[in-house]
């Protein structure tokens, strides 16, 4: 199974830095699927999952921004109290380090969706899906 | 097979040169003492006589001279021929204080010229180059004379003068340059350029490069050959003493010949003033030999680096001296340590940063503090923040460990940091504003 793939840009922490790296998105037609921001008093790390992470990674290298692509694990889980617990629960029996992990919209309104970023993603996934989550695909996210 | 564009002077033995030196010291200190009010001046207040300077053994009676001295007479008082004699005036770029102007008669340009066409022979340079020459024309020293030492070798001369980074390469390109001439930091920034612009050193037929104008290290030498493809030399020179051509690199590139037929080297501590043996570290001062226009004697250049007799495999005899290990005013004293900014630049190359930064120093609760912005590097870029923060704090690490105080690190955008098209500016020092 393929995994959901992320993008993350090295950003200043300079007033109008989001605002370029958006309009280079919004040029190439590429849509944005989840993001968060993580900073420090120096830079922040803005990363993303996208419809179309080649097209996002190859606009952003060629105006200069450092970007790096990792595979990430995205599940979908209920819009309900305690799923996310569960999940956390499923990753912790299995002693898989986290790293960091932000939420998306889901496919439906009765669900959401996080990205999740973990050192071992191959023991992580066997870990879910034994647990009964719903991991979704590159694909899966691009035809969201 | 090494080139000599003088070689009876360049390879003349000791006893020779000497000699010379002798007989052309002894008519400068007349030609100055009789010509020029200030100098004659200095050294009646020493009381020292022309008649005392037999020969260059009699070098350290003779008064300093330094950039405080040149402001005071500025702008005539030191010119030793009528204006009606001289032909030109170069003058240095005045981001330390008043401008200072240097006069040049046309045997003054000639020799000038001279000396940078030895610089251009020994980095292999012919009459079958193309010499693209990006240093600033005007009234900066750089794009003259390496313009006139590429006309004296005969050379197809590209007069570009610096910026517009992207029609030089078309030029390079287009014209086949070979040599390339300018400052380190714009040589940089050109091969970044080439790069991003898709094309590799197999696009270019640059083989050397002569840089100067500003302080650069082994690092960075190493970083610009890679990046074009070339062997970098470099060169030395102020305007005080003429511009660019004062001493030169071989193919040895373990320092710099000086061009001692017209400029005699000494270096003597900047503390008393006394007079150091080769080899030891000290303030670089030059007396000027030949010049008729605007001859120093025993000018300090405030540049500390060594003299070196030790025999050259080029085949040069002339005294060779080490690439400054910066100009006393680039240094600065941070909580009691002195620091050059080249050592931070060595550590940065080392640790695969560009040479790209910039240096600010301040001063908080009478302390004084020192940050470092840094590009960071795209291939160690990684999503996690704590990989970041350490690859922010191992740098810091091993600048501490160059210097010996703490710097604060910050990484910053690559190519955000802006690149120069001559002399670059490395350094902020915002405690000089609160005096």
């Amino acid at each position: 199974m393929s995994n959901a793939k992320q993008i993350s840009v090295f950003v200043d922490n300079k007033p109008n830095q989001l605002t370029g790296i958006m309009a280079l998105l919004k040029k190439s037609g590429v849509n944005i699927r989840a993001l968060s921001l993580a900073d420090t008093t120096d830079f922040g790390i803005l990363r993303m999952v996208v419809n179309d992470t080649d097209k996002a990674a190859e606009t952003l290298k060629n105006a200069s921004y450092a970007v790096t692509v990792t595979e990430i694990i995205a599940i979908t889980i209920p819009d309900a109290p305690g799923q996310l617990s569960r999940v956390l629960d499923i990753l912790g029996a299995d002693s898989v380090n986290l790293e960091y992990l932000y939420a998306f919209t889901g496919a439906s309104d009765k669900s959401v969706s996080f990205v999740i970023r973990v050192d071992d993603n191959v023991s992580a996934a066997e870990a879910l899906t034994k647990g009964g989550i719903i991991q979704l695909t590159e694909q899966d996210i691009a035809e969201m | 097979m090494e080139k000599y564009w003088n070689e009876e002077i360049e390879t003349m033995s000791r006893e020779d040169m000497k000699k010379l030196q002798d007989e052309r010291l002894v008519a400068q200190v007349k030609h100055v003492y009789e010509n020029v009010k200030y100098y004659r001046d200095l050294m009646d207040e020493k009381g020292v006589k022309p008649e005392d300077i037999k020969s260059t053994d009699d070098l350290y009676k003779l008064p300093f001279l330094s950039k405080a001295d040149l402001r005071e007479a500025y702008p005539y008082g030191l010119l030793a021929k009528p204006l009606g004699d001289c032909v030109r005036i170069q003058s240095t770029s005045g981001t330390t204080g008043k401008r200072v102007v240097a006069f040049y008669t046309q045997n003054d340009i000639d020799l000038w010229e001279e000396c940078c066409a030895r610089a251009i022979t020994a980095a292999g340079g012919t009459n079958e180059d193309v010499c693209q020459v990006c240093y600033g024309y005007g009234l900066f020293t750089g794009g003259p004379g390496l313009n006139g030492g590429s006309h004296k070798v005969g050379c197809l001369t590209l007069p570009m003068s610096s910026g517009n980074t992207e029609r030089q390469i078309t030029f390079m390109r287009d014209l086949g340059a070979t040599i390339l001439c300018c400052t380190p930091s714009y040589a940089a920034y050109i091969g970044e350029t080439l790069h991003d612009m898709g094309y590799t050193t197999d696009d270019i037929k640059l083989k050397a490069g002569i840089f100067g104008a500003e302080p650069w290290t082994e690092e960075m030498r190493r970083s610009i050959e890679k990046s074009l493809g070339i062997k970098a030399y470099d060169i030395y020179g102020l305007t005080e003493t003429s511009g660019p051509g004062v001493s030169f690199e071989c193919s040895e590139q373990t320092g710099m010949h000086i061009n001692e037929d017209h400029f005699i080297p000494e270096i003597i501590d900047p503390e008393t003033g006394e007079v150091l043996p080769d080899g030891e570290v000290g303030e670089l001062v030059f007396t000027s030999i030949t010049k008729e226009a605007f001859p120093l004697l025993r000018y300090r250049t405030r540049d500390l680096c060594v003299l070196s007799r030790k025999k050259c495999s080029c085949g040069r005899t002339l005294i060779k001296m080490s690439k400054p290990m910066g100009r006393s005013d680039d240094m600065l004293i941070i909580r009691g340590v002195n620091v050059f900014p080249s050592q931070i630049e060595t550590v940065l190359i080392e640790q695969g940063y560009s040479p790209n930064y910039l240096i600010e120093v301040d001063r908080v609760n009478n302390t004084d503090t020192l940050d470092i912005s840094v590009e960071m590097n795209p291939e160690q870029f990684s999503d996690k923040m704590k990989d970041m923060q350490e690859q922010e704090k191992s740098l810091a690490l091993a600048i501490k460990t160059m210097l010996g105080i703490n710097p604060k690190v910050h990484l910053v955008s690559p190519k955000s940091i802006v690149r120069s098209e001559g002399k670059a500016v490395r350094v902020i020092d915002k405690r000089k504003l609160h005096d």
